[in-house]
């Protein structure tokens, strides 16, 4: 056909075929651009939104390379007239992709120190035996490290514990797969609920804290515990308690597995100076954090840490550079760019009027309305589209909706971690997941429940402790 | 000749797994076993590998490894492997990153050439199709999947020919069933029809369709050349001609204990895509291992 070969035209359909999405989301684009933009919306804002309709679609599909999202977002601005080249690099890197860099980084330093075997000690010398207190612990734990070190971190050192618990109770999956659930989404849950305790727990705090301070909001690492560190103690219990109601495990008692683990863990090498030297290092990151990041950002000070680990030889550039996902960097960096052109656009501003249009009467009737709405929207694209990435397109324009931008940008980010149904909704998640042990219904089965009960605490916690401490 | 089985789990992959090395046994064949891990998110995926590494540290092996370990364990069962390897166990330590996102443990075969085993993560058919290209296979073997598009997947894009196992049971494997016609196609898929036939010492039943009652009987120098050869070959035949619809016909005589073996469509892959095939029509509805050959 047309002098074209069968395989070439075989080769072309495969193409489509695995990029159709791609096709699908040009056509969407082309097809809105021909349409007139809203007498009250600018044109760079119509394409703003264009932009992030065409991109949000693409990240959810990834029929192309993230980084090739990344790149599309950021020459469609340029070329849809938004901004000057200039304009877009500068929205492009700031204090938030900074730190999602040094997160990523700290995280491959962090999980080679061993970690893992003086955890697990620590658990375990303090739940004792019963499956119950296990699940709890994995679950404090998980969430009280991921408030400060990120969930992905912790997620990666927890996992193998959690695996060699299970293993020591039953060689044969099948016959602990309540146990496994119960283990395993206690790390994963563990580490969503507690990584929005603090600045640090997320590269999505940090991108709303950068929205704050674009607003002139300022708020601190301390102030920002004080606000959210309560929801996540509240959670712990709770939690725990529907994943066991949920999965059932087959032994109340770990005996013999924790006596193995115990073991196992004894005999594994002791923290050398090196091992003590990163822990405290670790620490010189946190006291910067809380007590300068409003001077020099978060994500500097992440940065540094990265730089005295390097210095110190504690970790090798190659070994850094091959498991940081620089694809993932860039992406964020050009999510972040693009949240700032739909507010810069007043493409924001539109959004949430149409919004407060559709829902504006309920609102005014009932003061929880707006948060309700926000909690609904921003849980839905968290649980199909990253965290993080749900804040950077998301946070300008719920920030709009209520006169309190505090206020509705901390509901933004606190719902954002409800990325419970879907084993790709938060790295933790995935992590988990990759185990091999859990299935994806397992997921919308534990989810359902712990999402429904997440909502409607926070929507109580914020219309009752934030008003005391108001 | 070379050949691809991909399975997939311990649990339904051994019916593709016993087909796929009595083929390659049939064949002399070199064999490569693939399982194809499910695809991580591009957003996770350098984290995941991060904590894979740490499972490692505490001897948990990467999903996936678990089921070339079964493999392994099927090929030292049936002595399907060299027995210094048997002797050594499954080299789950030495299995060599090629640094294109391919796990491989090489082995040497006894009854056909050297048995390698490969992991893979992501798309099953961009996998598969990219192995293909990759170690140019002559034949690739699938177990039948539930999902819709698998078989039209398979048949458009991989280069090779595929053999499909469905519903195997060797105890009532008795015949070939080769549906030719006048075209070229017809007598490689008669070869390969040939081997299979000669290695189950099993008779093949050639069979012809016609549209119409007129041309049945007409004179086909094609079907001749093809039942030359297997006469030739020494292995008994028959011919059936029948009259109506192709696919019906095959499928009516297929029953449950031929397996079918059939030339590839030679629509262009633009008529394929949209209108289908008589091989994907008749390897979606047929309960035996059917083998198309490009």
């Amino acid at each position: 056909m047309l002098g074209f070969s069968n395989l070439s035209l075989s080769n072309f359909l495969f193409w489509a075929t695995q990029k159709r999405w791609f096709l699908y989301t040009i056509i969407i684009g082309l097809v809105l651009l021909l349409f007139p933009h809203p007498t009250d919306l600018t044109r760079q804002g119509y394409i703003a939104i264009i932009i992030l309709v065409t991109s949000l679609i693409l990240i959810i599909k990834e029929p192309i390379p993230l980084p090739a999202i990344a790149i599309y977002m950021l020459i469609a601005q340029i070329y849809g007239g938004i901004d000057s080249a200039d304009g877009i690099a500068k929205a492009f890197m700031n204090d938030a992709v900074f730190f999602i860099m040094g997160s990523l980084m700290l995280a491959v330093v962090i999980i080679r120190q061993g970690w893992d075997s003086r955890i697990a000690l620590g658990i375990l010398k303090v739940t004792g035996n019963k499956t119950s207190n296990i699940a709890f612990g994995f679950l404090f734990i998980s969430a009280i490290l991921a408030s400060f070190i990120g969930e992905h971190t912790v997620a990666a050192i927890m996992l193998p514990i959690g695996m060699t618990l299970i293993k020591y109770t039953s060689s044969d999956i099948s016959k602990v797969k309540n146990l496994s659930a119960v283990i395993l989404f206690s790390i994963a849950y563990g580490c969503l609920i507690g990584s929005v305790g603090t600045p640090s727990g997320g590269g999505r705090n940090v991108i709303m804290l950068n929205y704050f301070n674009q607003a002139g909001i300022t708020l601190s690492y301390f102030e920002w515990m004080v606000k959210i560190y309560p929801f996540v103690l509240i959670q712990l219990p709770i939690a725990t308690w529907v994943i066991i109601k949920t999965f059932k495990p087959e032994y109340k008692i770990l005996d013999s597995s924790v006596r193995k683990l115990v073991i196992k863990v004894a005999r594994s090498r002791s923290m050398t100076g090196r091992n003590t030297l990163t822990v405290m290092i670790f620490f010189i990151i946190f006291i910067g954090w809380i007590f300068f990041s409003e001077v020099f950002g978060l994500g500097t000070i992440a940065l540094t840490g990265v730089f005295l680990y390097i210095l110190g030889g504690f970790v090798r550039w190659n070994d850094l550079s091959r498991h940081t996902h620089w694809g993932v960097i860039i992406l964020f960096g050009a999510t972040i760019s693009l949240g700032t052109s739909i507010r810069s656009t007043g493409a924001a501003l539109w959004l949430a009027d149409q919004v407060i249009i559709l829902f504006g009467s309920m609102m005014e009737t009932f003061p929880f309305f707006s948060d309700l709405i926000v909690i609904l929207i921003t849980t839905s694209m968290a649980n199909i589209l990253s965290s993080s990435a749900t804040v950077a397109v998301l946070g300008p324009i719920t920030m709009n909706l209520v006169p309190d931008m505090l206020h509705i940008g901390l509901v933004t980010a606190v719902s954002s971690a409800f990325g419970y149904f879907t084993a790709v909704a938060a790295p933790a998640c995935t992590i988990v997941y990759s185990s091999g042990m859990l299935k994806a219904k397992d997921f919308v089965k534990i989810g359902l429940r712990i999402g429904l009960l997440s909502i409607i605490l926070l929507m109580v916690y914020v219309h009752t402790y934030w008003k005391i401490i108001n | 000749m070379k050949i691809l089985i991909a399975i997939g789990s311990k649990q339904y992959s051994k019916p593709t797994l016993h087909l796929g090395m009595e083929v390659a046994e049939a064949f002399k064949a070199k064999t490569t076993i693939i399982d194809v891990g499910e695809k991580v998110s591009e957003f996770s995926s350098q984290l995941v590998e991060l904590a894979k590494d740490q499972m490692e540290s505490w001897d948990f092996d990467p999903p996936g490894v678990d089921v070339l370990e079964w493999a392994f364990n099927y090929l030292s069962d049936n002595n399907l492997i060299d027995s210094k390897q048997i002797e050594t166990g499954f080299p789950k330590n030495r299995l060599i990153d090629d640094g294109e996102d391919r796990k491989l443990v090489y082995l040497s075969g006894t009854v056909c050439e050297d048995v390698n085993l490969i992991l893979r993560n992501g798309d099953i058919i961009a996998e598969l199709r990219e192995e293909v290209q990759y170690g140019n296979y002559d034949v690739t073997i699938v177990g039948k999947s539930q999902k819709r598009n698998m078989s039209h997947d398979l048949l458009q894009y991989i280069n090779s020919s595929i053999l499909v196992v469905n519903q195997y049971d060797n105890e009532k494997f008795k015949r070939v069933l080769l549906p030719i016609n006048n075209e070229d196609g017809s007598m490689k898929a008669a070869k390969y029809g040939i081997r299979v036939a000669l290695a189950y010492d099993i008779g093949i039943d050639i069979l012809t369709v016609s549209n119409d009652q007129k041309s049945i009987n007409d004179e086909n120098k094609q079907v001749d050349k093809i039942k030359k050869i297997i006469r030739r070959s020494g292995v008994e035949y028959v011919h059936e001609k029948e009259q109506g619809n192709t696919v019906e016909k095959v499928i009516e005589k297929a029953g449950d204990d031929k397996i079918i073996v059939m030339r590839s469509s030679d629509m262009s892959p633009l008529k394929r895509y949209f209108k289908g095939s008589i091989p994907l029509s008749i390897m979606n509805r047929c309960n035996v291992p059917i083998l198309i050959v490009k």
